[in-house]
C-alpha cells in the first residue's frame, strides 16, 4: 500500500514536470522572431495564405488560448507538420525514436555492464592500481568531449584500422524491417535473422561507446565509493568477524545495497547522455531521433524542435521515473523518504 | 554514392535543386529526355512535330510506355501531370507559367498529346524534360486536401527505370531496378543505387574503405579524391560542364547596390587561388560558361586579380573614405566555401571593408534569397542550366520577373536585360538569338552583378567497374542512372 | 576571529591543498589556461592569424618549430587559433556563471530562509528545469536565435542557475536552525544582514566546489554547440569549430582536429580535477 502512495506520488509529480516543460517550450516557440505562419509556408506564399493559415493556428487569439490549444495538440499526440520532411512530426519521431532507444538502451547496459564490475574492482582493491587506473578512466571520460570521443572512435576504428562500420544501423546493402519493437538487434533475433542481428551490433558498437563512455565512468566511481561506504558498516563488520569469507561478504551483503547509489547517478546522467545523443547520432549518421533534431534546429524547422525536446524531456522524466521506482524495490527505505528529487 | 545534401522532395511538381533532380530523373520519365551534348532525345514520347510558327508540339508517346503499376502511360496522365504542375506552382512551374496556359495541353487521343504556347518561346522545347509525368489515378485515388502532395512526397507514381525502395530522410535512399520498366536499359545496368547522405569527408573515406562506396559525391575535397585513388578500386573521372559558380551581388542592398563596389568586390577577387587551390574549375569571362560556345561573347574581358583596381574603384564609389560593411554568405558546411569566404575577407578587410561571415544551410538559402533585405551583400552560388539552353542561364538568373529565388540572389531590376532576353525568347534565329545574348553578356559585364568566379570541371570518384558518367546541360540528368552499367561480372 | 587566527587559517587550508594532488594540478591547469588566454596577442607567434588571413601555400603544414600545432586549411597557425579560442571558452564560462551563480545563490537562500509558498514556488519551478536535459534545450534556444557567441551564452545560462539554486536551497535549510542564525534573529538582525552575513559566508566554499566543477561543463557544452556550428562564427577561432572543419581532414592532417579537441579536454580537466580536490579539501561530499 505504502508502495502503491509512492508510486502514485511519483507519477503525478512527473506529470506536473512535463506540464512546466510544455510551458517553456511553447514559451520559446513563440519568442523567436518571425512568423510561425510565414515560415511554414516558405517564401512563395501569399498574404491571403498566410493569413489563412495563422487563422487555423490560432495566431491571432491570446496567447493563452494558443497555450491551451498547444497543449490539447500535446495531449493528442499532435505536434503539427515538419517544414522539413512535410510529414507530421508525430511520425516522423515515432519513425526515428526506435533507433535512439536501441542506441540508449545498449549504451545504458554498456555503461552499466562495465561500470558496476570497475568500480568494485577498485573498491576491493583500494588505492592499488585497479583503483587509480579507474579513477582515472572516470576523470577522464567526465571531461573528454562526446564529439571528439566520437571522431577519434570513427576515424581510428572505422577508417585507419577498419575494422568497425561508421554509418547507420545496418550496411546500406541490407534491408530489413524492424516491425516488432522497432529495435533491430531483437527484431532480428524474433526473426532469426542472425546475419542482420551480427551487423546490427558491429554498427552498434562505436556509437554506444562513444555515448557510454562518460555514463561508465561516472557509475564505476559511484559503485566504488558506495561499496566503499558500505564496507564500513557495522554489519560488515561483523560479517567479517563472523569469518564470513571475502566472495560471499562482496556480493552478498555489499553489492545490493552499493547498487542504489549508481542507479541514481544513472538517472542524473541520462540528462547529459540524451545531450550528447544529439551530436553522436550526427557524426555516426545513426537515423534516430536526436539526429532527426539537429537537422530540425539546422534547418529552424521549429514544429520539429519543438517536438524532439518535449519528447526528449518525456524520455528523460520517464527513465528517471523508472529508477526512483526500481530504486524503491531495491532499497524500501527510499519509499517512506519519498521522492528521490 | 555519397550526396552532401539531403532530398528536399520526390513531388515533381516540386522538385527545384541540384539533389532532388537527382532522385526525380530516376523515379520518374518525362516526353523527352537530355544527353550529354545537350541534345533531345525520347523517352515516353516517341517522336514529336513542332508547327510551323513553333507555337504547337504535338508528341506521341510510346506504345508499350507503362507505370510502375503496370498501367498504360497515356496522353491524360501528361495533361494531368502538367496541370498539377501549374496548379501546385513550385518548383519546374516557372519553366511553363506564361508559356502554356492551363487547358492549352490537350490530349489529341490515348498516344497524341499537343502543347499549344501562347506566345513564341524559342526554349520551350529544351524545358519539356523537366515536365516529368506523374500516373493520374493513383494520385487522385491519394489526393488528400493538397493535390497528392502528402502522398507523393513520400511515394513514386512514375514510370521511371527505378522504385523508391526506402528513403530515410536525411541519411540514406534506396532505389530498386524496376524489372518491368518498359525503356531500354544497357546490358549490366545497375540494380540498385544506394544514396548516403553525408557532407563529412572521413565518413566518406570510411565508407570507401568499407567497401559501400561506389561512386563519390562531385563535392568532396581534393584530398578526399587523392585518398579513395589511393586505395586502388577508383578512378577519378573529370569533366568540363556548363555549371557557373559565381558571386552574386546584391544590386539593391548597400553597399553592393553601388557599382564600383561591386567591380571592386570583383577585382578583390583571387580567381587562380580559387582555381587551383580551393576548387576545380575553367576560367570564365562572362556569366555564361564557354560551353555554350555558340553564345558566349569572347570579346569580353574577364575580371581580374588587382588590388589596386580594386582600391580606386572603391575611391570612386559613393561610399569612399569610409568603413564600409559587408556580408559574404555561404553555404554552412561547404568547406571550400568557407575557404572562398575567409581569402575575400582578407582581400577586402585590406579595402577597409568590415565583412561579416554568414553561413547558412543550404534550406535557409533558398528562405533568405527571397526578400532583397535578407540577401547577404556577397553570395557563392553553383547554377547549371536547369534546361539545355543559354535562356536558362539568363531567364532564372537576371530577368527581373524571377526575382527572390537563389538563383538570383543579384536582384537585378534591369528593364534593358529583361528586354534583350525577352527578344531573345521571341525569336527562333539562333544568330540573332546568339547576338542578343552576347549583348546581355556585356551589359552585365558593365554591371558587375555577378562575379564569374569558374564554370565548374565536375569530379567524381568511381568504382573502376562504374561505366556511364556523362556531364549532361541540365540540372542532375547526368545522375540517371539507366544510363550506368556494372563491367566486372 | 583574530588576524592572527585568520592567518593560520588560511595557513592551513593552504597545506591542505599542497597536499591533495589532483587540486594542484587541476589548478596549475587552470592558472596555466587562464594565463594563456589573458596573454594570447603576447605569446602566440601569429596573432593575425585569428582574423581573416589566408596563406594557402602553407595550408596543411604539420607541426613544427614555427607552427607549433601545425597550420589548417587555410594556412593560419593552429597554435595561436588555439590559445585564442581558449579565450572564447573562458569567456564563455566566465559569463554563464557569472549570470547563473549569483540568480541561483539569491533564488536557493530565498527559498531556502523563508520557505513557505516562496519556497514551493522557486523549488518547483528549479524542479522542471531540472527536468530538461541541458544541451538539448541550449540546442534549442540557440537553433531559434541566430547563431553567436551572446546567444549561445544565453541558451547556456538559461538553464544553469538551476543546479546553484538547489545546493544553496539545500544548506540554507540546513544553517536556518544553526544556533548562530536563532542568535542573530533574537538580536534582531534584519533579513539581508543574516542572509548575506551570515548563512551566504557560509556557504562560500560549496559555491566554490560546484563553480569549479560547473566551469568544465559549461566548456564542453559551448563546444558541443558551436562544434554543431551554433556557436561564435568564423573567422573568429573556436575550439568547437575548429574541431568540427579540422575533422574534414581526419587522419591525414589529424593535427587539425585532434589538438584543438586535446585544448578543450585540458581545460575541462583543468577545472573539473581542480573542483575535486576542493570537494576533498573543504570536506562538502555533497556538492556535484
Amino acid at each position: 500500500m505504502e508502495f502503491l502512495g509512492f508510486l502514485v506520488r511519483r507519477l503525478l509529480w512527473s506529470l506536473l514536470v512535463l506540464f512546466g516543460l510544455s510551458i517553456v517550450i511553447f514559451t520559446i516557440a513563440r519568442i523567436v522572431p518571425g512568423d510561425p505562419a510565414r515560415m511554414a509556408l516558405g517564401p512563395t506564399a501569399s498574404a491571403e495564405q498566410v493569413a489563412d493559415l495563422q487563422e487555423k493556428l490560432g495566431l491571432n487569439k491570446p496567447m493563452v488560448e494558443q497555450y491551451g490549444l498547444f497543449l490539447t495538440g500535446l495531449t493528442q499526440g499532435e505536434l503539427g507538420r515538419s517544414l522539413l520532411t512535410e510529414q507530421s512530426v508525430n511520425s516522423d519521431i515515432r519513425k526515428t525514436f526506435p533507433a535512439t532507444l536501441e542506441l540508449v538502451i545498449s549504451t545504458i547496459l554498456f555503461a552499466f555492464v562495465l561500470g558496476v564490475p570497475l568500480g568494485v574492482a577498485a573498491a576491493r582493491w583500494k588505492d592499488r592500481w585497479p583503483d587509480t587506473l579507474v579513477r582515472a578512466i572516470a576523470i577522464f571520460s567526465a571531461v573528454l568531449p562526446a564529439f571528439f570521443l566520437a571522431l577519434l572512435l570513427q576515424i581510428l576504428a572505422g577508417y585507419v584500422l577498419n575494422i568497425l562500420p561508421t554509418t547507420g544501423r545496418l550496411p546500406a546493402s541490407m534491408s530489413f524491417d524492424a516491425d516488432i519493437t522497432g529495435l533491430i538487434l531483437i527484431d532480428s533475433l524474433l526473426r532469426g535473422r542472425f546475419d542482420v542481428m551480427g551487423e546490427a551490433a558491429r554498427h552498434l558498437l562505436l556509437p554506444t561507446l562513444a555515448l557510454g563512455l562518460a555514463t561508465m565512468g561516472q557509475i564505476a566511481r559511484i559503485t566504488r565509493a558506495s561499496m566503499i561506504d558500505v564496507s564500513r558498516q557495522d554489519y560488515i563488520e561483523a560479517a567479517r568477524a563472523f569469518g564470513v569469507p571475502d566472495r560471499l561478504r562482496m556480493f552478498k551483503y555489499m553489492l545490493r545495497p552499493a547498487f542504489v547509489p549508481p542507479l541514481t547517478i544513472t538517472g542524473l546522467e541520462f540528462a547529459s547522455l540524451i545531450g550528447n545523443a544529439f551530436v553522436v547520432e550526427l557524426i555516426f549518421s545513426w537515423p534516430g531521433m536526436a539526429s532527426y533534431g539537429i537537422r530540425a534546429i539546422v534547418q529552424k524547422d521549429l514544429n520539429a524542435i519543438m517536438g524532439v525536446v518535449m519528447v526528449s524531456g518525456a524520455f528523460f522524466v520517464f527513465v528517471n521515473l523508472m529508477i526512483d521506482v526500481l530504486v524503491g524495490v531495491v532499497d524500501p527505505r527510499v519509499r517512506i523518504r519519498g521522492s528521490r528529487t | 554514392m555519397n550526396t552532401v545534401q539531403i532530398f528536399g522532395t520526390i513531388d515533381p511538381a516540386k522538385i527545384s535543386d541540384y539533389t532532388d533532380y537527382m532522385a526525380a530523373v530516376n523515379l520518374y520519365d518525362g516526353l523527352v529526355t537530355v544527353d550529354g551534348s545537350g541534345n533531345l532525345v525520347p523517352q515516353l514520347a516517341e517522336s514529336w512535330v513542332v508547327s510551323d510558327d513553333a507555337s504547337e508540339v504535338t508528341f506521341t508517346l510510346r506504345a508499350d510506355a507503362t507505370f510502375s503499376d503496370g498501367s498504360k502511360v497515356e496522353a491524360s496522365d501528361v495533361v494531368y501531370s502538367f496541370e498539377r504542375l501549374l496548379r501546385i506552382n513550385q518548383g519546374p512551374a516557372n519553366l511553363f507559367a506564361g508559356v502554356v496556359e492551363p487547358g492549352n495541353v490537350v490530349a489529341v487521343d490515348a498516344r497524341t498529346v499537343s502543347f499549344t504556347l501562347s506566345k513564341t518561346f524559342a526554349p520551350f522545347m529544351a524545358t519539356v524534360p523537366a515536365l516529368m509525368i506523374v500516373n493520374e489515378e493513383v494520385v487522385e485515388a491519394n489526393l488528400g486536401d493538397d493535390d497528392g502532395q502528402t502522398y507523393l512526397s513520400a511515394n513514386v507514381a512514375g514510370s521511371g527505370a527505378y522504385l523508391l525502395d526506402s528513403w530515410d530522410r536525411g541519411s540514406r535512399m534506396i532505389i530498386k531496378r524496376d524489372p518491368n520498366y518498359y525503356g531500354e536499359m544497357p546490358e549490366s545496368a545497375i540494380d540498385e543505387v544506394r544514396w548516403i547522405v553525408t557532407n563529412d569527408e572521413a565518413t566518406v573515406r570510411a565508407l570507401a574503405a568499407s567497401g559501400e562506396l561506389t561512386m563519390s559525391s562531385q563535392f568532396q575535397s581534393p584530398d578526399t579524391y587523392a585518398a579513395l585513388v589511393d586505395m586502388g578500386r577508383f578512378r577519378l573521372v573529370s569533366q568540363p560542364t556548363a555549371t557557373a559558380f559565381y558571386l552574386k551581388l546584391n544590386s539593391q542592398l548597400a553597399p553592393t547596390d553601388d557599382v564600383h563596389i561591386r567591380r571592386a568586390i570583383a577585382y578583390a577577387t583571387d580567381f587562380e587561388t580559387i582555381r587551383d587551390v580551393i576548387f576545380p574549375g575553367e576560367p570564365m569571362t562572362t556569366v555564361l560558361p564557354e560551353a555554350f560556345a555558340d553564345f558566349h561573347a569572347g570579346d569580353v574581358e574577364g575580371p581580374s586579380y588587382n588590388l589596386e583596381m580594386a582600391a580606386a574603384e572603391v575611391a570612386q564609389s559613393a561610399y569612399a573614405g569610409q568603413q564600409i560593411p559587408l556580408t559574404l554568405g555561404y553555404v554552412a558546411g561547404a568547406l571550400f566555401e568557407e575557404e572562398i569566404s575567409l581569402l575575400m575577407q582578407a582581400n577586402l578587410e585590406s579595402l577597409g571593408f568590415v565583412i561579416t561571415q554568414q553561413p547558412d544551410p543550404w534550406n535557409r538559402v533558398t528562405e533568405i534569397a527571397s526578400q532583397v533585405e535578407t540577401t547577404p551583400n556577397v553570395n557563392q552560388i553553383f547554377f547549371g542550366p536547369t534546361y539545355p539552353s543559354p535562356d536558362s542561364m539568363f531567364f532564372t538568373q537576371y530577368h527581373s520577373d524571377a526575382a527572390g529565388t537563389w538563383a538570383s540572389m543579384e536582384w537585378l531590376q534591369d528593364p534593358e536585360v529583361d528586354a534583350l532576353i525577352d527578344a531573345a525568347r521571341a525569336t527562333g534565329d539562333v544568330a540573332e538569338q546568339a547576338e542578343l545574348y552576347k549583348q546581355v553578356q556585356r551589359n552585365l559585364a558593365e554591371q558587375m552583378v555577378s562575379v564569374p568566379l569558374l564554370a565548374q570541371t565536375v569530379q567524381h570518384a568511381m568504382d573502376n567497374c562504374l561505366e556511364g558518367f556523362n556531364a549532361v546541360p541540365m540540372q542532375s540528368f547526368d545522375y540517371d542512372f539507366a544510363r550506368y552499367s556494372w563491367t566486372c561480372m | 576571529m583574530s588576524q592572527q587566527e585568520a592567518l593560520s587559517n588560511a595557513w592551513q587550508n593552504w597545506f591542505r591543498f599542497s597536499r591533495n594532488p589532483t587540486a594542484v594540478i587541476g589548478a596549475i591547469i587552470v592558472i596555466t589556461s587562464v594565463s594563456l588566454a589573458l596573454l594570447a596577442p603576447n605569446i602566440t607567434t601569429f596573432p593575425e592569424h585569428v582574423g581573416a588571413v589566408v596563406d594557402f601555400r602553407n595550408r596543411h603544414q604539420p607541426p613544427s618549430a614555427v607552427h607549433w600545432f601545425g597550420t589548417d586549411n587555410v594556412g593560419r597557425d593552429i597554435f595561436t587559433r588555439v590559445i585564442f579560442g581558449l579565450r572564447v571558452s573562458l569567456l564563455l564560462a566566465v559569463v554563464v556563471l557569472g549570470i547563473a551563480i549569483p540568480v541561483g545563490v539569491i533564488l536557493g537562500l530565498l527559498a531556502g530562509y523563508f520557505g513557505g509558498w516562496v519556497e514551493i514556488v522557486i523549488m518547483r519551478i528549479t524542479d522542471i528545469a531540472l527536468a530538461i536535459p541541458p544541451l538539448v534545450m541550449a540546442l534549442a534556444v540557440a537553433a531559434v536565435l541566430t547563431p553567436s557567441l551572446t546567444n549561445s551564452m544565453l541558451a547556456i545560462a538559461l538553464l544553469w542557475w538551476t543546479w546553484h539554486t538547489r545546493l544553496i536551497y539545500s544548506l540554507t535549510r540546513q544553517l536556518r536552525s544553526q544556533e548562530f542564525v536563532e542568535a542573530s534573529e533574537t538580536l534582531g538582525a534584519s533579513k539581508a544582514h543574516i542572509l548575506f552575513r551570515e548563512i551566504l559566508p557560509n556557504c562560500v566554499s560549496a559555491i566554490a566546489v560546484k563553480t569549479s566543477l560547473d566551469a568544465g561543463f559549461v566548456i564542453l557544452i559551448g563546444a558541443a554547440l558551436s562544434f554543431l556550428g551554433l556557436g561564435i562564427q568564423p573567422p573568429t577561432p573556436d575550439l568547437g569549430t575548429m574541431v568540427a572543419s579540422g575533422a574534414s581532414f581526419l587522419p591525414d592532417y589529424w593535427w587539425e582536429s585532434v589538438l584543438p579537441g586535446c585544448a578543450i579536454l585540458f581545460v575541462a580537466l583543468g577545472f573539473n580535477l581542480l573542483g575535486d580536490g576542493l570537494r576533498d579539501m573543504f570536506d562538502v561530499e555533497d556538492v556535484r
